[in-house]
């Protein structure tokens, strides 16, 4: 399980950050790191679930991970 | 007055009163082992403890099981005495006589950066001959294998090498012809060549030895499988992947070099008491009381491969000389760089004073994490 992460300076927005429940991790938007190429494939694979910034489910998870980089 | 260079005595030069003679060794030479951490000196995560999970072992050779639950795997494993020059050995211990799957495999891995092999040429005509060597030590004896992989997993150069006696060190040499074809990652921060020791591999992973293959291999065809013994063991020191056709002596690189090379993929930041800090880092004023309820703080790391995934564990107390507050949760990273990143507080945080620095230091051995692996 994944969650977003909101913008410390702006809670009103994201921050880009991807939470990983499982060991509370932190990833970042790094098409290098490894973790974030990981999340995306999960996504999109359907083997993991995302979570919006306030712990809602998201329906539309792959069609947000579809518009990262 | 003659100097003379040859291969026995390497340079000699004359003296009014004799000669000085320079032994004839292999000089070391920057990176000639493509390989990090080949001497599993280096074990930031786990310290020398044991662990069964897949992932990272020592700094930079993952575990690769296609089942959970058939072994263990630890530096220094079973505390048996390194070969000569080395003090300390990735070992592997199968717990039970698992039959390993046709498609299945168990590996020791390293993945190597683009970067570091990008001036092999693979996937090209001047693709360069490699030789990778290393110590081996196992209680079972036969044939082994191995395997190079591209970052596509679609070449594949499955090697063996044959144990003779059980429970003794013994060095071995592969050679390898670059592969001239394929894609191979050139110059990038990407994965250039996984180097893989395989535990046990399935018929369908297994191919034919000493020969490039446009499939998925990560052994040779008929090797022996550690996991299908229990309580076999599987012991790997001073591998060692270089440009040439023969093994050349192990590129010893100096341990801050080597802890470096390591930390660009991984690093952790112990933060200790002030208290008992003595070897551990102990972070001064670099927090910050960004509100009363809201506390930061800016950590400098090593440069790393990539952005890295960070996480926190244990204590960090945030204070001055009067307040402070020791936290365990609630820790969120953001804005990592390549070479920083702020960790912030905002849960359950109350009372400081906004705009304050903090002394930050660490309780119950808290640590942050820092990783861009491959």
């Amino acid at each position: 399980m994944y969650k977003l992460v909101k913008n410390p300076n702006d809670p009103t927005k994201l921050s880009g950050m991807i939470h990983r429940l499982s060991d509370n991790v932190f990833i970042p938007p790094d098409p290098a790191n490894t973790d974030y190429q990981t999340f995306k494939k999960q996504i999109n694979a359907d083997e993991a679930q995302l979570e919006d910034a306030d712990g809602n489910l998201m329906t539309d998870a792959k069609a947000f991970v579809a518009s990262l980089p | 007055m003659p100097i003379t260079l040859d291969g026995s005595n390497g340079i000699t030069t004359p003296m009014y009163n004799g000669s000085i003679t320079a032994n004839a060794v292999t000089p070391s030479v920057n990176m000639k082992n493509r390989i990090i951490n080949g001497a599993m000196v280096i074990d930031q995560r786990n310290a020398g403890a044991s662990g069964t999970a897949s992932g990272y072992t020592v700094d930079r050779w993952t575990y690769q099981p296609s089942q959970a639950s058939k072994g263990t795997w630890q530096q220094n494993a079973g505390s048996v005495t390194p070969p000569a020059g080395f003090t300390n050995y990735l070992g592997f211990t199968s717990s039970s006589a698992y039959t390993v799957g046709s498609s299945e495999f168990f590996l020791l891995q390293q993945p190597i950066e683009g970067f570091n092999t990008a001036d092999l040429g693979f996937g090209t005509a001047n693709a360069k001959t490699v030789n990778l060597s290393f110590w081996v030590r196992s209680s079972l004896t036969g044939t082994f294998g191995g395997a190079l992989n591209n970052s596509a997993f679609n070449r594949s150069y499955p090697f063996s090498f044959t144990i003779s006696a059980a429970n003794t060190w013994e060095q071995k040499s592969v050679t390898i012809a670059g592969d001239t074809t394929g894609t191979w990652i050139g110059a990038t921060n990407g994965v250039g060549l996984y180097v893989n020791f395989s535990l046990g591999a399935g018929a369908t992973v297994s191919g034919t030895a000493n020969a490039w293959a446009g499939s998925f291999f990560v052994s040779a065809t008929g090797a022996t499988s550690v996991v299908g013994t229990n309580g076999a063991t599987f012991y790997l020191t001073g591998v060692q992947l270089e440009v040439g056709s023969t093994a050349t002596s192990f590129d010893y690189r100096p341990y801050g070099t080597e802890f470096d090379l390591c930390r660009r993929y991984y690093e952790r930041l112990n933060l200790a008491s002030p208290a008992t800090a003595t070897s551990n880092l102990y972070i001064g004023s670099t927090g910050l009381a960004w509100t009363s309820g809201d506390v930061r703080a800016y950590f400098r790391m090593y440069p790393k491969r990539a952005q890295p995934s960070c996480s926190q564990s244990g204590q960090i107390r945030f204070g001055t000389g009067t307040f402070g507050q020791t936290l365990s949760s609630g820790f969120t990273f953001d804005q990592p760089g390549p070479d920083s990143v702020l960790m912030y507080n905002n849960t359950g945080v109350s009372g400081f004073t906004e705009g304050r620095a903090l002394q930050i230091w660490g309780q119950s051995s808290g640590y942050v994490d820092f990783s861009a692996e491959l």
